[in-house]
């Protein structure tokens, strides 16, 4: 009985990172900046403002609950949907920044990343062409 | 005449504005539902259930004007003003480089962690903050302000620098009080890295707050001669207060970790001291988050009342008597704890539940109270 616990369980887990997709971290081409993963991180959060050539972030974000975006937020910001959210909100309540621009599908940020020099965003990583320049894969 | 002029400055000034800045509505809303045990009165709440005491409805207006300029106003109606509405921020905001801005006009006054978005309920885990830290009747005020961002070493660094001044009206009892805050001054320092968020803040300003009570004990003790300095230390006339806190927060992985020290000193006022503090636990399961608070308030009089006169004279042992009474009642030895929950079940709103149980050593008391709450974010 708690062979068969433990032997659904390790499954459960297998069927469950099977299920996550890889997502890539995307620049313009034309962007020669190197980024941490905490200055990634702070971008996404509003609080790098700035790449180290001097050109303003423009990070944008996938679609809310989309699969990349939960990734994204648990692997690199640490933080849950709902946790996110309420980061968000006290920013915006507290007039420090507003939510990032969301766009509705990978496609959607691979062509606004490519022709948008400063920009930052994620996407699944098997959607990934070369009109962008992939800074990270988790 | 003037209001001619003014509209018609607005007509000309609205297409302008139009064509270049976009206004941009967000809002969030409470609606929490209370009772205390039976017999007690706890936090505005008795045991009746009511739905008045905590619960808002917000709307900010955000506009950004150009070269760094912006206007934030928001508008709250809160139930246990009767859900009148009032302007709780107004300020023209302006980004002076990348690291520094200025903020003018009516804001909130950065006393603790959470002040900033205390209304929000939706941004922490609590239905309110702890309300022993949180109980200074002084919230927002009007004036200037000076953030500046930076690194300090690893950390994500803030810094407020404040000015300004703030009067309301709060309920004593059944009495409705004007306070006064003049020449408020003071500063913040945020730090932030990953998990870790360390925080201090030190406010000095003059408080005048009219208490009817007082006021009548203190025009007695002007007519005892030897003993007219007496009056001054029972009135809250122009006196100098202090305010410092301190506070950190982790919230690392599923864990959370948060707490405040606050500190208050006064200077000839009958409540002499006051310090309070919190600590909350909690943790995350997926989207449920339940947490456990403690915390405790003490306060002290004014030895004033230690060297008050007794003897053959009924009249002014009377008087010694009673004013030792009234100062007495502002003596707190308090604590309580808290148990909680918090459920996200929705994108932008979430369900709370909340235990308290307040424990008053001073005037051997006991209440607990039960509260639910939906909170917004929209």
């Amino acid at each position: 009985m708690k062979l068969f616990k433990q032997l659904s369980l390790a499954l459960l887990v297998a069927a469950s990172s099977n299920a996550m997709a890889d997502v890539a971290v995307i620049v313009n081409p034309a962007n020669a900046n190197t980024l941490s993963d905490s200055d990634i991180s702070r971008a996404f959060l509003g609080k790098l403002k700035t790449f180290s050539d001097g050109q303003a972030i423009n990070a944008v974000n996938s679609k809310a609950n989309g699969q990349a975006r939960v990734e994204f937020e648990k692997m690199v910001l640490k933080k849950s949907p709902a946790q996110v959210k309420a980061y968000w909100s006290k920013r915006l309540f507290t007039g420090k920044g507003k939510p990032l621009k969301e766009l509705a599908s990978d496609a959607d940020v691979l062509s606004f990343v490519a022709s948008t020099p400063n920009a930052i965003g994620y996407v699944d990583a098997s959607q990934v062409n070369d009109s962008v320049k992939v800074i990270k894969t988790l | 005449m003037k209001k001619k002029l003014l509209s018609c400055a607005l007509c000309a000034a609205l297409p302008l504005a139009s064509a270049h800045a976009e206004l941009s509505f967000n809002g969030f809303a409470n609606i929490v539902a209370g009772k205390a045990s039976s017999n007690d009165q706890i936090q505005g709440y008795d045991d009746d259930l009511t739905f008045k005491q905590d619960s808002l409805f917000a709307i900010q207006a955000t506009t950004e004007l150009g070269e760094g300029l912006t206007a934030t106003a928001q508008i709250m109606s809160r139930g246990e003003n009767d859900w009148d509405t009032e302007f709780e921020w107004a300020y023209l905001g302006y980004q002076i480089n990348e690291d520094f801005k200025v903020l003018a006009g009516r804001q909130r006054l950065p006393l603790y962690m959470y002040s900033d978005f205390v209304d929000v309920s939706y941004a922490y885990p609590w239905i309110t903050p702890p309300n022993g830290v949180y109980g200074i009747e002084l919230n927002r005020f009007d004036g200037l302000s000076g953030v500046y961002n930076f690194t300090l070493g690893e950390f994500d660094s803030t810094a407020q620098f404040i000015f300004g001044s703030s009067d309301d009206t709060f309920d004593l009892g059944g009495e409705t009080i004007n306070s006064e805050f003049e020449d408020i001054f003071g500063g913040v320092i945020t730090l932030t890295r990953d998990w870790l968020t360390l925080r201090a803040a030190f406010f000095d300003s003059t408080l005048t707050i009219p208490i009817d009570g007082f006021a009548q004990l203190a025009d007695a003790w002007q007519q005892v001669p030897g003993y007219e300095h007496v009056s001054e230390q029972l009135v809250i006339t122009e006196d100098q207060s202090q305010f410092l806190e301190l506070g950190f927060r982790i919230d690392y992985h599923n864990i959370l970790l948060s707490g405040e020290f606050i500190s208050v000193e006064n200077e000839d006022t009958p409540q002499a001291d006051d310090e309070s503090w919190y600590l909350t636990a909690g943790y995350r399961f997926d989207n449920v988050l339940v947490h456990v608070t403690y915390g405790a308030d003490e306060a002290n009089t004014n030895d004033i009342t230690k060297n008050l006169p007794t003897g053959d004279n009924a009249a002014l042992n009377q008087l010694t008597a009673i004013t030792r009474g009234a100062v007495d009642t502002l003596v707190v030895d308090s604590s309580y704890y808290t148990v909680g929950a918090r459920w996200d079940f929705h994108d932008s709103a979430a369900l709370k539940v909340e235990f308290t149980s307040f424990d008053d050593d001073q005037f051997n008391q006991d209440a607990n109270l039960v509260r639910t709450a939906l909170v917004t974010v929209f």
